[in-house]
């Protein structure tokens, strides 16, 4: 899949990778690499801004863990969880009706 | 030159600074601690999608956040004015006014009819970029401007009410100063609660290019067709139609004479206003 492709559903991605649980940036590239089997190649670095703009608008929420390694690990909030549904329903709508002109 | 001192000097150099740069540097280190070879893609295309961002989401919130302070002081201000004695800008008694109170009531009409144009016109546009992950970074400076613009004629209108309640103390019922006087301080300590927003949008802006658009990007297909593209047209039409509201009102509560009077002053400072700030605030190229 081209990055190019995943533009526009990279918010979706994360905030869905994110409902199962909190997780620092890195994790977050690496699950969405084991959900799509590999296939969701995307740059790893626009996660990045991603994350930043999410939480900015209030979707994500996120605090420093201090174990081995400092880091920033990004949990789902009450807003997020409630666009998730929202994204979810628009996909499986644009997936329908486009399966529907392809077949 | 490793890749974290690259970014960091990209992100200063894109305006991301303090602790938000702090915080991108620690974690991008931190990923290249779990993965040396990661691909993140070159320090300069990062630190402008940050800035694209971030500057984006933050033009928005200044948008929004003004808004909602000023339906707060548009709020207020309705209040203290259906409230006033003698009616909406009337002396009872028909006595003379200070000057410091026809001075506050010339600000304070003034004033509100920008923030509520200014203020009203962010929200607009930053609604009409609520899905948009990245805008022009013209765009978020007319959103930054207009908050701003929104802000500032937000606390004249509140400093003109308090001038009008104190110029006016002897003349009118006094519960109604000190109603005026609370309703001012709420409003100004509501705009000065919003103005961190507008500020952090001031510092950090999107690097992407893009035209700014004017006020039939703002109106959109409110605006009919012929229309499109005559912004003095426009204006004059919108200076006309405010005239006559003034105009009737000022009839109906004074007499005529008094009411076209003040509807040709009203139409006309429109008019001014669209002349003054209109670039700025991006209504027009």
């Amino acid at each position: 899949v081209r990055p190019e492709s995943l533009k526009g559903h990279l918010d979706a991605l994360i905030l869905a990778v994110l409902a199962s649980g909190p997780l620092h940036g890195y994790a977050i590239i690496e699950e969405l690499k084991r959900r799509s089997g590999g296939v969701l190649a995307l740059p790893e670095g626009t996660v990045y801004p991603a994350l930043h703009r999410l939480e900015a608008s209030g979707l994500l929420a996120s605090s420093w863990e201090d174990g081995a390694r400092r880091r920033r690990v990004y949990r789902l909030s009450a807003k997020g969880r409630r666009e998730l549904g929202v994204r979810r329903g628009e996909w499986r709508e644009f997936a329908s009706v486009v399966e529907a002109v392809l077949a | 030159v490793s890749y974290l001192d690259d970014l960091s000097e990209q992100l200063s150099s894109v305006g991301v600074a303090g602790r938000q740069r702090a915080r991108i540097l620690a974690e991008i280190a931190d990923h290249l601690s779990c993965d040396p070879s990661a691909n993140l893609g070159a320090p300069d295309a990062l630190a402008r999608q940050f800035a694209d961002e971030l500057g984006t989401t933050r033009a928005r919130h200044a948008a929004f956040t003004s808004f909602a302070a000023l339906a707060l002081v548009g709020m207020l201000f309705a209040a203290a004015l259906m409230t006033f004695p003698g009616g909406v800008l009337g002396i009872p008694g028909n006595q003379p006014t200070p000057f410091a109170g026809d001075l506050g009531a010339g600000i304070m009409i003034l004033a509100s009819q920008v923030a509520f144009v200014a203020g009203t016109l962010a929200a607009l546009r930053a609604l009409h970029r609520r899905r948009d992950g990245v805008i022009a970074r013209s765009e978020a400076v007319v959103m930054v401007r207009r908050s701003a613009v929104a802000l500032g004629a937000g606390v004249a209108t509140m400093v003109g009410m308090a001038l009008v309640a104190v110029a006016l103390r002897s003349q009118v019922a006094p519960w109604w100063p000190t109603l005026a006087l609370v309703s001012a301080g709420v409003g100004v300590a509501a705009l000065a609660a919003a103005t961190p927003a507008a500020l952090r949008a001031g510092r950090l802006r999107p690097v992407h290019a893009g035209g700014a658009g004017d006020m039939f990007d703002d109106l959109g297909p409110v605006t009919p067709g012929w229309l499109r593209g005559k912004h003095w047209t426009c204006a004059a039409l919108t200076a006309a139609a405010v005239a006559i509201v003034v105009t009737i009102a000022g009839a109906v509560q004074a007499d005529g004479y008094d009411g076209a009077l003040r509807g040709i002053l009203d139409g006309g400072a429109c008019l001014a206003g669209f002349a003054l700030l209109g670039r700025y605030l991006g209504l027009r190229a």
